[in-house]
Parts: C-alpha cells; structure tokens; sequence
C-alpha cells in the first residue's frame, strides 16, 4: 500500500510517497482503507520532531481518518460486535498512520458515521470537534449565557468551538486576523466579531461584555493572544490553552491567575481519550447528533491528494484557510 | 478608642498607635469591643499599597478580629450584647479596640474557643477550604501537596485535606516546622532546604505526583510542584509569602491537561457571603467536635502591629500570629 512516510525530522516537504508493507491486524483491530485524512497542528509538530511523542523512523503521520472496514480481528466480535466489513466510520489515531491507503486501527475507537457525510468532512471531524466538546462541556463547564471567546475563531478547532459554544447557549465573541477569516466565523454562529490584525483583543472584549470580560476563553493560538485575553476575563473565568498556532508558548504571570479567581485550564484531549475513552465516545454519540440535526456544520478549507501531503501541512501552517485541511486518499 | 493606622504606603513599622473617634451606629450594624485580631499576609501588602484594595488614608489594617458585641443598630435582631463573636473585615479595621461593623458579617463563636484562636480563625480556615473544595473539588483518595505547610494558611489546609479524605504532603522549611504539619496530620514530609519538592513527590507517589497542589509561597516552590502533579491535577495559587511572582509555562499545563487556578477567598466572600458564613458555621462545627486544632504561634499587643506583621513576614513561626488588644 502507498503511504507518506518520515525518515528525518523536518518540514513538512520532508514526507515521501512510499510503497510500504501493510500493518499486521491484531486481534482487536480493523483494517480500513483510508478515503480521507484531517491534517492537524500536531502533525507538523510530529515531522518536526517537536512533539511529545517522538515515533521511530520510518513513521507515517495523521492523527484522524475516515474510511470504511476491509477487515476484522478475530477478539472485535467481542469488543463492537455490530462492526461489519464495508461500514463508513472514522478515528481518532492516537499512534498517527492515516496519511496513508491503510491503516489498522483499535476496534474501540471506531466510530460509526451518518450516511449523508461525506469523507472529506468525515475525515477532519474528529479531532477538532472533540478536543472543543470535550474543552468546553469537561473542562471549562461552559454554562448557558455565559460569554465565550474564541481566538484563532475561523481554524478547524476554533470554529468547531464557537458551534459547541452556541450549542451549549452561549453568548459567543469570535477573534480571528482579517475579514475573510470573520465572515466565516459569523456564519458558523459567532455574535460578535474581532478582527485583531486591526483592534484590541482586551478593549473589544471589554466594550462587548460592558466591561466584565469573557467567561471562559478558547485558545489555540497562544502567545499574544492570550496575554490580551488574560486582561480581558471576568471573574472565575477559565482559560482554555488549547495550543500555540502563533508559534510563541506563553508563560501566564501567576498573579493575574491570582487576583481574578480565574483558572487556567489544560486540554489535552488526545491523552484523555486513552484514559478516559467513554468520555470521549459519549462526545461523539452528542456530535453526530447535533450534525444529523444540521446544528453543525463542518467546514473543509481545501483537499489535497495523499502525495501532495506536505503542502496541505504548509496550507495548514500559513493560516490562510478557513476550518480544516483534509488529505484525501 | 485607640487603633493602628496607617497614614502613607511603606515597611510595616510605619504603622502608628492613633486615638480615634467612635463614629455612630447606623441601623444594620454592630459594635464589637475587639480583643484580638489576626495578621495576615495581606495586611502587609494592604499598608505597602500593593494589595488589590487600596484604602484612604489614614486606614487601619486587620481582616479579621474576634471581641464581644458592645452595641447593635436598631435593625439588628439576630445578636445581643455581651455575645462573643468574630468577623471577617474586607476592607480591614482589625488591628483596632473597637469596630462598627454590618451585623450580618458578624459570626457567634463556641462557648469553649478562646478570642486569640477565633481572630486567628476565619482567614486561614476559610481560605483553605474554599480553595481545597469549592476550586480544588478535593477528592477521598487523592494526594494533597500542602507547600509553606507549617504558616498560619498552610497548617489549615493540612488539617482540612485530612478531614476531606486525602493523603497530605507538607513541604516546609525545616524539621521544626514539619514536626508542626506532623502534629497536625501530614502522611508525609518534604523538608524543602535538604530534599527536592520535585523528586520526593515523585517517590512518594509512585511517580504519580499530586493531585492537588496548595500554593500560599510561589516562586520556586511552584516551579517544583509544576514538575510533580499528577494528570488532571488542580494547582492552587492562594499567594506568594516567598515574595517571587511565578510565570506558569502554558505547554506544562496543556500536556498534563492541568489546571492553574487563582483563590481569592476575601472576593468570594463578598460575592457570596451566604456560602462564605456558611461554610465558617460548618468549620466552626469541625473545631467544636475536635477536628480542627488551630495553631496561634504567638500574640503580640496592639501597639506593636508592626512587630507582629515583622515576624509574619519573616516565616519563623509555625502557625497564625495574632494581636491582642
């Protein structure tokens, strides 16, 4: 089977279309044939060498596919017995493996798609709508009527933020750099709107909530970014770090932690799953529902055929396009 | 009456023993004769002009006091004269013989507990267990990492995480301190001049690390205590007695899906008095029933507040420093 593999750490050009030997299936496992494969920040961070996990080489990255079944282990019967060869599902790949024709996944974290969704769509859905599900209903307790802010508002995680945020009943204020980037974010729900290639992040937040500040703020960007929004929250207020999309890791002055009563909260929801992955399942049983229901509504910025997987990786790192990259395969 | 006031920012000597007038009773309120009052953290950085409130001039610190009721407004009905009782003072006015204050503010303390432990009281316990159950959600089980554990606010949350089920690790800085957290409860013992914070939680723990964290010292403790938490664990900051104001790197907080969190127990109280009162009822049950055993390392008169906040700040004692008046 063909698939992108690393031999160095790098840039994402460094990946090479390879023919390589199919995985061998455990017995807890399925083998899918891959149709399409969310490309996400980590991905970049893993080729780098720049990730927590640092696999040996060769490896082929991509944390999240779709596909349908092709085979069965012999224990799944046991452990998801309505799986069947031929089933449209997509996963989360906690060992990476997607940016390829195949892969052999762990029959538990398989999940079952809706016949009206696409692969593309099916493919960058995973990862960014759980990490915000599981950041604003665990570990924020995002409550209705408070007010949300989402920085990085118009990437795949942080527009599947603002369509949870509305989800849950709040008042929803979406930050992101240039107009573009803003219409999308209001047509997946946002109230309000900051442009913080122009305007203040603190000010705006401030003159939105008449001087309070956000209730709980949704950061995948890092950096500046959230030094303003750490001047902009209300009391108890609780910061979601969520990544460093902006490249600088910040360091939060315990003090202001102090004096607000606010927390700042991690989310790593990619170890929760292995801890935790009822929790995570239970998510996506809420998701598929509010999609079938069309509460929400993925956006694919752009597709790229398997080979061309580094430049979706730069596509993703230029921050120029709305929602998720996806690599189809 | 006579008070401790404080007439310009500055080292808490600057503090001078003034006579002022009784100013009157409006309805709601109640006078209290104060016979002690504690000394807090806070109170330095109150008359230093660093601490969020900052009064006018001349004001007089203190954000708590026990005495006896001495007067009550006309709308006050739920206490009477002569009742012996402490208070907790937002805005300061402790370190005073007198003060006028809302009578709802006001808490009877137990036949059985004397003014220097009830003015030592409120703070610290408060403090602690608003942090350890309302932010830390504390559980039976879990590992409690109790840093500057011998202080006044540190002994408190020894005692409580041992009342709300956890296994309590003290970190102090000497063997004489630790033998106070001992006798307070503590499992296990860091003495953080000799030993690592870090590498002693590790092996205490299996490698785990703690799940809760207690923070009153920052600085470099906390830098430590980053390196020894569990997953998922909560870090309370609940201030900086060792004057160094930590920045928390936001990758260590990501990757072990931890949270940071600011207590501010005097905000809360004001926000939520009802919770606040209520839980002092429920730690004045604990202290009645023996399950708390406050630690008063040493009273001071009135007039040398400033001696009293001196020894505060130069973390000798092990346990509350009170003044008596």
């Amino acid at each position: 089977m063909k698939a992108m593999v690393c031999r160095a750490w790098g840039d994402p050009d460094t990946l090479r279309l390879d023919e390589v030997d199919r995985p061998p299936l455990n017995p807890d496992q399925v083998r899918l044939r891959i149709h399409a494969c969310g490309v996400n920040f980590a991905d970049t961070l893993i080729v780098a060498g720049k990730y927590q996990v640092k696999p040996a080489f060769p490896f082929t990255p991509g944390f999240e596919a779709a596909g349908e079944i092709i085979e069965i282990g012999e224990a799944v019967t046991q452990i998801r017995p309505h799986l069947h060869r031929g089933q449209r599902v997509f996963a989360y790949m906690r060992r990476g493996g997607g940016y390829a024709e195949e892969a052999v996944v762990n029959a538990a974290a398989l999940v079952p798609i809706p016949e009206a969704m696409d692969w593309a769509t099916a493919g960058g859905f995973p990862i960014a709508y759980s990490t915000s599900h599981y950041a604003l209903v665990h570990r924020a307790r995002l409550q209705a009527g408070e007010t949300l802010l989402v920085l990085g508002a118009a990437g795949g995680v942080g527009l599947s933020a603002i369509e949870i945020g509305k989800q849950l009943g709040a008042r929803v204020i979406a930050a992101a750099g240039g107009p573009e980037k803003l219409a999308v974010a209001q047509a997946h729900g946002a109230d309000e709107l900051i442009d913080y290639q122009h305007e203040s992040i603190r000010d705006r937040v401030r003159e939105l909530t008449d001087g309070r500040g956000a209730d709980v703020v949704y950061d995948p960007v890092g950096g500046d970014a959230f030094d303003q929004a750490l001047r902009a929250v209300n009391w108890g207020a609780r910061m979601l770090i969520i990544g460093f999309a902006a490249g600088r890791i910040q360091a939060v002055p315990a003090n202001l932690v102090l004096v607000k009563g606010i927390s700042i909260v991690g989310v790593d929801r990619g170890a929760e799953s292995q801890r935790n992955p009822g929790l995570i399942a239970e998510g996506f049983t809420e998701l598929l529902r509010w999609w079938e229901a069309g509460r929400l509504k993925p956006v694919v910025g752009k597709t790229f055929p398997l080979a061309e997987a580094g430049a979706a990786m730069e596509a993703l790192l230029s921050r120029r396009y709305p929602g998720k990259i996806v690599v189809e395969v | 009456m006579k008070a401790m006031l404080c007439r310009e920012w500055g080292e808490p000597g600057i503090l001078r023993l003034g006579e002022l007038d009784r100013r009157p009773l409006q309805p709601h309120e109640a006078r209290i004769r104060v016979h002690a009052a504690g000394v807090n953290f806070a109170d330095s950085l109150m008359v230093a002009g660093k601490y969020q409130v900052k009064p006018a001039f001349p004001f007089i610190p203190g954000l708590e006091a026990a005495g006896e009721i001495i007067e009550l407004g006309a709308a006050v009905r739920h206490l009477k004269p002569g009742q012996r009782v402490l208070a907790v003072l937002r805005n300061g006015g402790g370190y005073a013989e007198e003060i006028a204050l809302n009578a709802e503010a006001v808490v009877p303390i137990p036949d059985g507990m004397d003014f220097v432990t009830a003015a030592s009281f409120p703070v610290a316990y408060g403090t602690a267990h608003f942090a350890l159950t309302h932010r830390g959600h504390l559980q039976p089980g879990e590992t409690l990492l109790v840093l500057g554990a011998a202080g006044g606010v540190g002994l408190t949350a020894v005692e409580i995480g041992k009342q709300l089920g956890a296994r309590v690790i003290a970190a102090a800085g000497s063997a004489d301190k630790l033998a106070v957290a001992r006798a307070h409860g503590a499992d296990e013992l860091i003495d953080y001049r000799q030993e690592s914070i870090r590498d002693r939680v590790r092996e205490l723990t299996a490698g785990r690390g703690a799940d809760v964290v207690f923070d009153p010292v920052g600085g470099d403790a906390f830098d430590q205590a980053l390196r020894a938490v569990n997953w998922e664990a909560r870090m309370l900051v609940i201030g900086f007695a060792a004057g160094q104001i930590q920045a928390v790197p936001a990758n260590l907080i990501l990757v072990k899906n931890i949270s940071v969190i600011g207590v501010v127990w005097g905000a809360q109280a004001e926000r939520d008095p009802v919770l606040v009162s209520r839980n002092l009822a429920e730690l004045l049950r604990w202290w009645e029933t023996g399950r708390l055993k406050p630690e008063v390392a040493r009273s001071f008169p009135l007039a040398e507040a400033g001696a009293a906040l001196e020894a505060l700040l130069s973390r000798r004692y092990a346990g509350k420093i009170v003044l008596e008046a």
